[in-house]
């Protein structure tokens, strides 16, 4: 699926930092106007974005700079989707989405097709999630009573790390 | 799926925290010492999380900084010129080596996206092009690319912007 690139290029006067740069163009969707909430994959080969999609919010993966579609099977319905973040090489798919009443953050592995869901006690509705690149971290900004506070969990007893080809374990990006 | 809800829910009312549920019968576990942190700071928002470093914005009393923690130390560490009494930051976004922040802020009724180099603590503005008011913020893992949320004429857009 083509990328419809706007490819205007830019420089810039500051002293360390050149930059050029394109439009996330094309979802492939024709209702598609408003694409917004992007997530780069720690590798930059996929884009995340929130789209609206039938009067729906609805989360759009794409290969990068191609601008192939991938579909999400565990996350697709649940409307409406909010706060993807993506791992390294995009295995993992994290996002907020809607059942029932309830806001839940839920994780799909693209590898093995497993969805796992959070689920909140009490009255914290959750409102943002980033994922760590390697996958071990989860940042989750939590909404109770008009205060919002960020917790970060761990996942390493539940998900497999997601790291860049060759790197071994132990040798993070610090 | 069922059964899997109602396991949720019967932890959940065991008072266990937050959990997480699903088929495969794992739990999460909150840093609880790093979370004690960073509730020291007030309140916290807009998470961008690394593998090393986690940037919220924060702050008590209306006024809100960007801040930088070390997950290892479970510390905050210096962010000199990048944080203003007269900004309001909105959206950050940090790469993997805690060096490169993407930050969009309000600053004298602008709304801007600046760039944050920490080992030179140099803020550098990334003009919309064209122009545009950018709302969300992501910054690739290696520093060299971003993607943000443009508002322009009424309509969401995302811009992807390679960094050099």
């Amino acid at each position: 699926m083509p990328l419809l690139l706007s490819s205007l290029v830019s420089g810039c006067d500051a002293s360390w930092v050149s930059f050029s740069r394109r439009s996330a163009g094309g979802t492939g969707l024709l209702d598609a106007g408003s694409r917004q909430d992007p997530a780069l994959s720690g590798n930059g080969q996929w884009l995340a974005t929130v789209i609206e999609r039938n009067g729906r919010l609805s989360l759009l993966l794409q290969h990068q700079p191609d601008g192939r579609v991938v579909p999400l099977r565990q996350i697709r319905g649940h409307q409406p989707h909010s706060s993807p973040t993506l791992s390294w090489n995009g295995r993992y798919v994290a996002a907020l989405v809607q059942q029932g009443n309830q806001r839940l953050a839920v994780i799909e592995d693209r590898a093995s097709g497993r969805l796992h869901r959070l689920t909140l006690p009490g009255e914290r509705i959750p409102v943002r999630l980033s994922l760590a690149p390697d996958g071990q971290r989860l940042a989750v900004e939590l909404m109770q009573e008009g205060q919002r506070r960020v917790e970060l969990l761990d996942l390493t007893n539940l998900l497999e790390p997601d790291r860049p080809a060759g790197q071994a374990v132990g040798e993070q990006g610090r | 799926m069922r059964s899997c809800s109602a396991l949720g829910h019967a932890l959940t009312t065991m008072g266990a925290g937050l959990l997480l549920t699903g088929c495969l019968g794992s739990v999460p576990v909150p840093l609880n010492g790093f979370n004690q942190q960073l509730e020291q700071a007030g309140n916290s928002r807009e998470p961008a999380l690394s593998d090393s470093w986690l940037a919220v914005i924060s702050g008590r009393g209306g006024r809100e900084q960007v801040l930088l923690l070390n997950l290892a130390r479970q510390r905050p560490v210096p962010l000199p010129n990048l944080n203003r009494p007269d900004a309001q930051p909105l959206s950050v976004a940090v790469d993997n080596a805690g060096e490169h922040l993407a930050v969009v802020r309000q600053l004298e009724g602008r709304t801007e996206l600046v760039l944050y180099r920490r080992s030179l603590g140099t803020v550098e503005l990334l003009p919309m092009q064209p122009p545009g008011v950018p709302r969300q913020v992501s910054l690739r893992a290696d520093g060299r690319e971003l993607a943000v949320q443009v508002s322009r004429n009424g309509l969401w857009q995302v811009d992807l912007i390679q960094l050099r």
